[in-house]
């Protein structure tokens, strides 16, 4: 475990380090929590306790609105992407043109939004006037607006910026796997489906829950990809943002961010405790398991 | 299905004696439709993520016209990009994004460096998931929520004011490039600390545990040893800090006075502009540094090496 015991304080103190950090990291999100909890909102002499600001944002139906677009954007992107991650991390273990593949689902990590951003939209608009033309060519029309912008493209953009979260955790979890357990069962008849269903999955099924949880979460704070390709309606990232940058931080800007990183943190924190909670059921279990053979 | 391949082989060379539960030919379509299904994160990724970026560099020598632009071959846009106040932009972009990479390694990296060599294994993964949280938290709000603590009247000079440290509001802390630097750390700072843990979980206990019985001196240890091995990993966290703090618009927009841009902001500024051919110029001066990067990178440290504990 440690190189040495022999200085405990520096290992509490390098453990309080690392928790400051963290606590700085997340301090502005906290303020901001703070004040969306005051009636008087930023910057105020005295503190007020109150929720009415939370209660305003249940009335705008703007947001509302948009809300409803984001869950049907997160809901598709987790429907589409994680299952295509496990695909992809499943053709990682398999193939040999292994570095190719692997660039290639975790580049987008490197390309900034605003980068990828534009240069999807772009592409979208040359498709869509490439597939109008053609179209307007051979007489036919019912592709015309294939690549029109919104949803679809938006979803496109959102895969493309989830897809190497989900690609990453799910073959972490992967390496805890040995592939002969799929090779035993399938040489006791299974096919590859009851394989992969029955044996493997059971066993990174952890890894594809906490995926899915990351989708949610980064599809619904993404801000730039979606703003650029969704088109004309709104998400809640972009409803803020331009609250925001319209009438500065008013008091409801604040306790909007406030319920979106609670909504996040909660989401998070839940499948952290959920896994710890489990993994420690499941390790008492083999605990209890293992006793009575150990002591007879 | 490799195997059920080999079987559906045998039974072919050795006649009746091992016949496949299914005919031979829907044997073929399912090997082939899975082979295809394998494929199609590959193709995916290929088609809307590899072939936009790559054309970025075909359409920014294209012609701008009123609202769109027309193929053809000019080389306006990089002459308006280098040839301007947003040269001077981006490269001062570029300092402030080095400043932040440096920072963040100084603060973040030591903690990877401890979770490696001081905290057990089984709660090695949780410690990484602290990192997470903040992460986990919209960028925007993150970003914005930096205003009320760093501004004028904000958290930080209140508390400092308070407590007599100053007499009057500190106000070089927002809305100058200072600001900017704040944000991209503390926005990035846990890119730093991944990046380095995966390269720190592929150097062996062992090498540490050599160190100590040879009594070399802490930094000797840090200097010649961790540096080097956690090298792809430093670099990798470096870069994606680098390129992000060039990339990402809302930072100098939100945070930032009125002269800070970076390459993310001048893109989409050019876009709101209907001038695609320079952001599309912009995009591909942006992957050109990355690629440029990545490649100087992996040809100093190995890259692949970050690699080995998915592996």
């Amino acid at each position: 475990m440690g190189d040495s015991y022999s200085n405990i304080w520096s290992y509490r103190l390098t453990w309080l380090y690392t928790l400051l950090v963290v606590f700085t990291l997340m301090l502005p999100v906290f303020y901001v929590i703070y004040i969306s909890f005051n009636q008087n909102g930023f910057g105020a002499r005295d503190y007020v306790f109150t929720l009415d600001w939370y209660g305003d944002i249940f009335s705008d139906l703007l947001l509302l609105n948009a809300l409803g677009n984001t869950l049907i954007l997160a809901a598709i992107t987790t429907v589409v992407a994680v299952p295509m991650g496990l695909v992809a991390a499943k053709f990682y273990k398999t193939t040999r043109a292994k570095l190719f593949t692997v660039s290639l689902l975790l580049s987008p990590l490197f390309v900034p939004s605003d980068i990828l951003g534009s240069a999807l939209l772009v592409f979208f608009k040359n498709l869509n006037i490439a597939c109008v033309s053609i179209g307007d060519w051979l007489g036919v029309g019912w592709f015309d607006d294939w690549f029109v912008l919104g949803y679809f493209s938006a979803l496109i953009g959102l895969i493309i910026y989830t897809l190497p979260y989900i690609f990453v955790v799910i073959l972490i979890t992967m390496g805890r796997y040995h592939e002969q357990q799929s090779e035993a069962a399938r040489s006791c008849g299974a096919t590859a489906w009851q394989a992969f269903r029955q044996v493997e999955f059971p066993q990174i099924r952890a890894g594809v829950f906490s995926a899915c949880a990351f989708t949610v979460i980064l599809t619904f704070n993404e801000y730039t990809r979606t703003s650029l390709l969704k088109g004309g309606y709104d998400t809640v990232t972009s409803v803020l943002i331009s609250q925001m940058l319209n009438e500065g931080m008013s008091e409801q800007s604040y306790a909007m961010s406030s319920l979106v990183s609670f909504i996040a943190i909660a989401v998070i924190g839940g499948t952290i405790l959920y896994t710890l909670i489990r993994s420690e059921g499941l390790g008492r279990e083999a605990r209890a398991k293992a006793l009575p053979v150990m002591s007879s | 299905m490799t195997r059920v391949g080999n079987r559906v082989d045998l039974s072919k060379r050795g006649g009746d004696t091992l016949r496949s539960p299914v005919p031979l030919p829907r044997l073929r379509l399912q090997r082939l439709l899975s082979r295809l299904l394998f494929l199609i994160p590959i193709v995916f990724m290929v088609l809307f993520f590899a072939l936009p970026l790559a054309l970025t560099v075909v359409w920014s020598v294209f012609e701008r016209t009123m609202f769109w632009m027309e193929p053809g071959f000019t080389l306006f846009a990089y002459e308006n990009f280098f040839f301007s106040a947003r040269l001077n932009n981006f490269l001062s972009s570029m300092l402030h994004s080095s400043i932040s990479v440096l920072v963040s390694f100084v603060f973040g990296f030591p903690i990877a460096v401890f979770v490696r060599r001081r905290v057990p294994q089984v709660a090695r993964h949780r410690v990484i998931l602290l990192f997470i949280l903040p992460f986990m938290v919209s960028e925007i709000i993150r970003i914005f929520a930096l205003r009320p603590v760093l501004q004028r009247t904000g958290l930080i000079n209140n508390v400092l004011l308070e407590m007599g440290v100053i007499t009057e509001p500190i106000t070089a802390i927002l809305y100058t490039p200072l600001g900017v630097i704040i944000g991209e750390v503390l926005s990035f700072l846990p890119f730093i600390v991944f990046a380095g843990f995966l390269a720190m979980e592929a150097v062996p206990k062992f090498v540490f545990e050599i160190c100590d019985d040879l009594g070399a001196p802490r930094h000797r240890v840090f200097i010649d040893i961790i540096l080097p091995l956690a090298a792809p990993g430093i670099f990798a966290g470096g870069v994606f800090i680098f390129v992000n703090g060039l990339g990402v618009a809302l930072l100098p927009n939100i945070l930032g006075g009125p002269g800070a841009v970076n390459a993310g902001l001048i893109a989409t500024q050019a876009i709101t502009a209907l001038d695609f051919p320079l952001a599309m110029a912009i995009s591909a001066i942006m992957m050109g540094t990355l690629l440029g990067l990545l490649y100087l990178g992996h040809r100093l440290f190995d890259l692949t090496r970050i690699l080995t504990p998915i592996n």
